[in-house]
């Protein structure tokens, strides 16, 4: 069925489809929201593990909406839910754990200060810091992040202090910064997209230690769902539509988005004209939906003809090591270890960008301390091993009993992909979801000197966890993605040749479709990209309410 | 491990068998009549015969025997798996684990001439490590990960699916500091205070 047109109709309710409701709602524009997941209340987010973690209350069903990945284009597709965020409103900000980063100066001119690198597709943004700096400032504002900023050899100029204090951290931050010092590195207070203090209405955070995987009862997590989209609704311009399933974006004969057409909660087909759609769906999905909206105008898929669409496809590099502190053989000396503070904050970024290529690489990235996951099912499931390493019984217990006495800290690598012509999203015909639309196919196939770059921020990381004095240090992993992380397969340039979006994040070949999310990013900084992905959108947003001001 | 690398290799386990179900399992798991198919299920349980039962609570109980500290059927883990595998959702797990069962009571009556509840201890560990170390992929392998994980989850889940009673499950490996529905903090909590004054959440 047709609906009654409004004048611009978002798909996706997250990082990048919120702040453009919220502004074009401001406006007093009528905008539609379509999202695929549920709308969750506060009261929906329970502490329970099996319920948030081990079930389809963010992620959907792999055998219902896979996903296909494969390693190299030789490799064989396989049936996976990675590179899914969550499906609600708020989307991956409602079960983040909010590290909100900038990127830095340097993230906007990659391929100028890198030169060429073979085998890699590294460009320059189009845009600067310099211009994204404002609209950072207005996303910190409208979210509400705490922190603060230190100076240090990689730090981001900023026009002033972030909005809320930093929140409570753990003692044990303290001696990170110290062990930090003695190694002449900087350690830096990461800041949150949760709430230190009330904030605009908001209750501040509980220090509940459940973030991460969670939706935030308390509200103090900086989801969307939490400020953008009540304030965007608060408007009266804005309908959000939960349960609603983007199938494709419909052009008129000139080559213009028409409507969005998408299931409902019925699973009833509904078709919605809108003057102008801005497609914001997760880096992967959105360049699924788009290769999905063929038309005779584009038959391969929309603003698709220079076969842009789902190319450059950048995730974080994985790397992670663990340290643990036997609290019964440590308390005398740090009784501190006993402290319940969920937060350590901590980040070092001194190898942010290498002089030279003396490590075989130069583009590093951030290291992010924190306390593991407190999820014990998911601890037990690692505590008892697997195949002939695998443990039960007995021993199983004894392990379950050892983590009882644990502390155990850890570090995250940050690191982008150098974005290489192979890793990219296509659709598989064949291969059909529970809506019968096509799914989204993903081929890795990584540049060496990514894994060179994760190996030197892991071991970095270890020698400030050995400094540490723990009883003991396990690494996780080096290589691997973390596709939660995504961008660059609807990049944007100058060029209408290699990239899909112009510097106003409007499609090069379609001129009333813009795409919001992380897919603009031609490169994704050594940092979570959320913030970034909001303040891109209030600036895209502010450029969208001009032009359609003057009738553009 | 923080959110973005659980959630990508949580959910997968096992040769790419999922376990995960609906949302709303809580609601629907006991408001199900059993299938025809599954008539001669105990008119106690939800999913196993009495037969059934009694395997995998022994089994359960050698993953996570009592010693010092409670152990599986303390935690009322056969409770939970009996009604975790009626979830709508995880029907073909159901068919796999009971098809497990099943294996494994055959391979207990040949390899000592019991079923594998009548079994000694020892006994049942032996049997319990063929299905842990048969190749990656086979159904054994498969049978003792569903098994281990839905024990875990039955020992160290959120009471309200009835494992882990008395939080039995959370005392043993020291999830105290944050919980359950129950425990989530009342409105107007005030959790920087609490922090410093009290030391340890509630």
């Amino acid at each position: 069925m047709k609906k009654e047109p409004v004048d611009i109709c978002i798909i996706g309710s997250g990082a990048g489809g919120a702040p453009m409701a919220l502004e074009l709602g401001r406006a007093g524009f009528k905008v539609v929201v379509l999202e695929k997941g549920p709308h969750y209340q506060p009261g929906d987010f329970v502490h329970d593990e099996i319920l948030n973690s081990r079930r389809n209350f963010f992620m959907p069903l792999p055998w219902e909406e896979p996903h296909l990945v494969r390693q190299g284009p030789q490799g064989r597709y396989e049936r996976s839910n990675a590179a899914w965020t969550a499906n609600c409103v708020g989307g991956g900000t409602v079960h983040m754990s909010g590290y909100f980063y900038r990127l830095k100066p340097v993230d906007f001119r990659l391929r100028s200060t890198l030169g060429a690198i073979p085998g890699t597709t590294v460009a320059d943004w189009p845009i600067s810091y310099e211009e994204l700096a404002p609209f950072y400032d207005v996303a910190e504002a409208e979210l509400g992040v705490s922190g603060e900023a230190v100076p240090h050899p990689f730090a981001e100029p900023r026009s002033g202090p972030y909005p809320l204090p930093p929140l409570d951290v753990h003692p044990i931050a303290h001696e990170v910064d110290r062990v930090c010092g003695e190694l002449g590195w900087h350690s830096l207070p990461t800041a949150r997209g949760i709430i230190s203090r009330p904030y605009r209405g908001r209750a501040g955070c509980a220090y509940c230690a459940l973030c991460g995987s969670y939706g935030c009862e308390m509200g103090a997590k900086s989801g969307t769902n939490a400020s953008l989209i009540p304030a965007a609704l608060a408007t009266g311009n804005v309908e959000l539509r939960p349960l609603c399933m983007a199938r494709s974006v419909e052009v008129d004969e000139e080559g213009r988005a028409r409507s969005v057409v998408y299931l409902d909660a019925d699973g009833v087909e509904q078709e919605q004209p809108a003057k102008v759609v801005v497609v914001s769906c997760t880096a992967v999905e959105s360049a699924r939906l788009l290769l999905n909206s063929v038309s005779n105008r584009f038959p391969r898929g929309l603003a698709n003809g220079s076969e842009q669409v789902g190319r450059n496809l950048v995730f974080s590099s994985f790397g992670e090591s663990r340290a643990t502190f036997r609290v019964s053989k440590q308390k005398a000396a740090r009784p501190w270890l006993l402290n319940p503070a969920p937060f350590v904050n901590r980040s070092v970024q001194d190898f942010y960008l290498m002089p030279d290529e003396r490590f075989g690489f130069r583009k590093g990235g951030t290291l992010g301390f924190m306390w593991t996951h407190p999820n014990p099912i998911f601890a037990a499931v690692g505590l008892a091993g697997s195949g002939t390493a695998g443990v039960f019984g007995k021993e199983l217990k004894e392990r379950m009993r050892a983590y009882r006495d644990s502390r155990i800290l850890q570090f995250e690598v940050y690191g982008e992909f150098l974005p290489t012509p192979g890793t990219s999203v296509t659709v598989v015909p064949e291969v059909k979801d529970k809506y019968d639309i096509p799914v989204a196919a993903i081929t890795l196939d990584r540049h060496p000197m990514d894994f060179a770059a994760t190996r030197f921020l892991v071991e970095r990381g270890e020698e400030i966890l050995l400094r540490l004095e723990p009883d003991d240090v396990q690494r996780v992993g080096t290589s691997g993605e973390t596709t939660i992380l995504q961008h660059g397969t609807c990049r944007f340039g100058d060029d209408p040749a290699t990239s899909v979006l112009n510097r106003d994040c409007r499609a090069h070949e379609v001129p009333n479709l813009y795409v919001v999310d992380g897919s603009f990013m031609p490169t994704a900084g050594s940092v979570p990209s959320t913030l970034t992905i909001v303040a891109n959108s209030f600036r895209v947003a502010r450029g969208l309410v001009a032009r359609m001001k003057q009738g553009l | 491990m923080d959110r973005r690398s659980f959630l990508q290799r949580l959910t997968f386990f096992g040769g790419g068998v999922v376990l995960l179900g609906s949302g709303a399992c809580k609601c629907s798991s006991s408001s199900e009549a059993p299938s025809q198919a599954e008539s001669n299920v105990d008119p106690a349980r939800l999913t196993f015969t009495s037969a059934e039962y009694a395997l995998v609570a022994a089994a359960c109980e050698r993953i996570l025997p009592r010693d010092e500290d409670p152990g599986a059927k303390d935690a009322g883990v056969p409770v939970y798996i009996d009604r975790m595998l009626r979830t709508p959702e995880l029907a073909q797990m159901r068919r796999d684990f009971v098809q497990g069962v099943a294996a494994l009571e055959r391979r207990s009556h040949r390899m000592f001439q019991v079923g594998f509840a009548q079994a000694a201890p020892a006994q049942q560990d032996e049997l319990l490590a063929i299905f842990k170390d048969s190749p990656e992929g086979s159904g054994e392998a498969h049978f003792y990960e569903l098994l281990l994980v839905l024990t875990l989850e039955g020992f160290l889940g959120d009471p309200s699916y009835g494992g882990n009673q008395a939080g039995v499950g959370w005392k043993l490996v020291g999830f105290d500091t944050v919980g359950s529905i129950a425990m989530a903090p009342p409105e107007g909590w005030d959790g920087p205070k609490c922090l410093h004054t009290c030391g340890r959440h509630p």
